[in-house]
């Protein structure tokens, strides 16, 4: 995982060759070939170094995507959980609306929102990646927002929120002070959660031929290989194994995170 | 009182199915492009005027979606127009009455599986908790359950169907056709949805079954001699089951969503594909039925397993009840 991270920053340095160069001498050579460790793909793309580019890629629009989705869903959770009332109906209608429909159903009707008007001509619209993000983050936002209202639910009703309220705090810095930090935790480790399923509904969307240009992602790169699986194998295989390790790695971390809260809670 | 309850969550499903289809409505309004340029760019202007009527371009959004939300009720799905400039479509319905069946049929298939696994395997782990074996399972379904679908279907596509040749990677037989054939047409397929969700299922209902293992009543039924696997059986796996069905409706949205890209893989030309399909090429009346249906049968399916709750586990009932 960490790996992943160094590689997808420092991948420029290693003396490796670009990402979409091609090399005639070697076409769709196997793992192990000299000057290319994972071998080629059949256009004489690299796949280590389509895997590091890839990952930059991938693990940019999955970031993004989360941070931004905790960021609004988290927002909308706890502004949901503290005011209750109207509002509190109107944000869990939303997120119960959007998680109605499936991840993917709903991620593949955003991207056609978002592309272009013009399906012949779709470079002329915004790039790709920014469409993905976009799309993925309004997916994450119910997600979130739901688990940011059911966590931040039991904090309000905590005595020392009413100490703070009969004090007469803002209601703004008891949402800072006391909410905020109590929800953070649970919100982080669904978030790392979270993020290993949007670069599986990369990964898929780049099979159902949305997503990346071909080969930019992990997903795509898979995609655009998929055909020759009897042929070039490892072409595909490789990232559909790194996006299985980065996602159990995600998930692990997820758990742990989890695991710690729990862990505090218990001792509360 | 009970009634009551029923009817509530009832108004609550009504609401929620009625904002969610007016949201796709609102969704497909928004997708750019001139959708009848889009769809049969070669027609006559008479042509023109006809789908865009269909389509509701005339109206406004809110008179639009009544007109849709009537013909969705009565079976009429709208149509879906293919390039070849007549201007016609086929009906939604008549292509789901060829696709819809393969995307079902897969989907028992991978619940059934998954299900048959995974409670024999959730209760001899919650039986053996703490064990060696209880731990190598439940590490490795923790792993199992991080492999997205379509890695786990393109490394079966390779080894079972490239490497050893011994089952179709691509294409689908309709049953009507060869029993045998369709099913080693859909076993990879069902393997590949299904390894997630026996690793999901079976760590719940361990879970659930080792809190219920600590109650009571357990104590009781073994100091008065019954066997283990009848206790196992008759007296706690029902409790602790609740869980299990809830994972089991919400996992029918991600079932669907990978259902969707397995198909593709496989070449199973199911629903999946017709969805993905109708929205590349801006099937705009497709687009609306279909995700409505998607989100329609979902919800429904989360309905049944509010409802059977009750059914399963009588404490719940009594609690909503009085």
């Amino acid at each position: 995982m960490a790996l992943c991270v160094l590689a997808a920053i420092f991948g420029d340095l290693l003396p490796l060759p670009k990402w979409d160069d091609y090399d005639f001498e070697n076409l769709a050579a196997p793992v192990f070939t000299p000057g290319h460790i994972l071998g080629t793909d059949y256009d004489g793309y690299d796949v280590l170094s389509g895997i590091i580019h890839g990952a930059r890629t991938s693990l940019g629009i999955a970031v993004t995507a989360v941070l931004l989705g905790a960021l609004i869903g988290g927002a909308l959770g706890i502004i949901a959980a503290y005011r209750r009332g109207w509002v509190d109906s109107v944000l869990s209608m939303y997120f119960n609306v959007s998680l109605a429909i499936p991840t993917i159903v709903l991620t593949l009707v955003l991207v056609a929102v978002f592309s272009s008007a013009d399906i012949e001509n779709p470079s002329g619209s915004l790039p790709r990646e920014l469409i993905l993000i976009v799309s993925l983050t309004f997916v994450v936002i119910p997600v979130l927002g739901r688990i940011a209202r059911a966590s931040a639910l039991t904090w309000t009703g905590r005595d020392f929120v009413l100490v703070a309220e009969s004090i007469g705090m803002k209601r703004r810095s008891i949402l800072l002070t006391h909410i905020v930090p109590n929800v953070l935790p649970s919100l982080m480790s669904i978030g790392f959660l979270a993020a290993g399923v949007v670069i599986v509904v990369e990964g898929g969307l780049a099979i159902l031929g949305v997503g990346t240009n071909p080969g930019a992602s992990w997903g795509s790169m898979l995609a655009k290989n998929r055909g020759e699986l009897s042929i070039i194998p490892h072409t595909t295989l490789i990232p559909a194994a790194v996006i299985a390790l980065t996602v159990m790695a995600l998930n692990y971390f997820g758990d742990y995170v989890r695991l710690r809260i729990d862990d505090r809670e218990s001792r509360i | 009182m009970k009634s009551r309850v029923i009817l509530s969550v009832l108004a609550r499903f009504v609401t929620v199915l009625i904002l969610v289809t007016f949201a796709i409505t609102f969704l497909v309004r928004i997708l750019p492009g001139d959708p009848v340029s889009t769809l049969i760019p070669f027609a006559t202007e008479e042509q023109r005027a006809e789908l865009s009527a269909e389509l509701g371009l005339d109206v406004n959004i809110l008179q639009y979606y009544m007109r849709w939300l009537g013909d969705f009720v009565s079976g009429d799905l709208g149509n879906y127009y293919a390039s070849t400039g007549d201007g016609g479509g086929v009906s939604v319905s008549a292509m789901l009455g060829e696709t819809l069946p393969r995307s079902i049929l897969l989907m028992v298939y991978v619940m059934l599986f998954s299900l048959i696994l995974s409670i024999p395997l959730g209760i001899f782990m919650a039986y053996r908790a703490e064990s060696r074996a209880d731990r190598t399972i439940s590490n490795a379904l923790f792993g199992l359950a991080s492999i997205p679908n379509f890695a786990i279907g393109l490394g079966l596509a390779f080894v079972v169907g490239v490497k050893l040749n011994w089952l179709p990677v691509l294409g689908y037989v309709p049953l009507t056709e060869s029993a045998s054939e369709h099913f080693r047409s859909m076993v990879l397929p069902t393997l590949s949805l299904s390894v997630g969700l026996v690793a999901t299922f079976s760590r719940l209902l361990r879970v659930d079954t080792i809190a219920t293992l600590k109650e009571d009543f357990v104590t009781m039924a073994s100091s008065k001699g019954l066997t283990n696997s009848w206790i196992l059986w008759r007296h706690v796996f029902r409790p602790s089951s609740t869980t299990l069905l809830t994972s089991a409706a919400l996992n029918m949205g991600s079932l669907i969503g990978g259902a969707v890209i397995i198909e593709t893989v496989f070449a199973l030309n199911g629903f999946g594909m017709l969805l993905t399909a109708s929205i590349a090429t801006r099937q705009y009346l497709a687009i609306q039925s279909l995700v409505a249906l998607v989100a329609v049968f979902f919800m429904l399916f989360n309905l049944l397993v509010d409802l059977l709750y009750a059914v399963v586990d009588p404490r719940v009932a009594s609690h909503r009840g009085a």
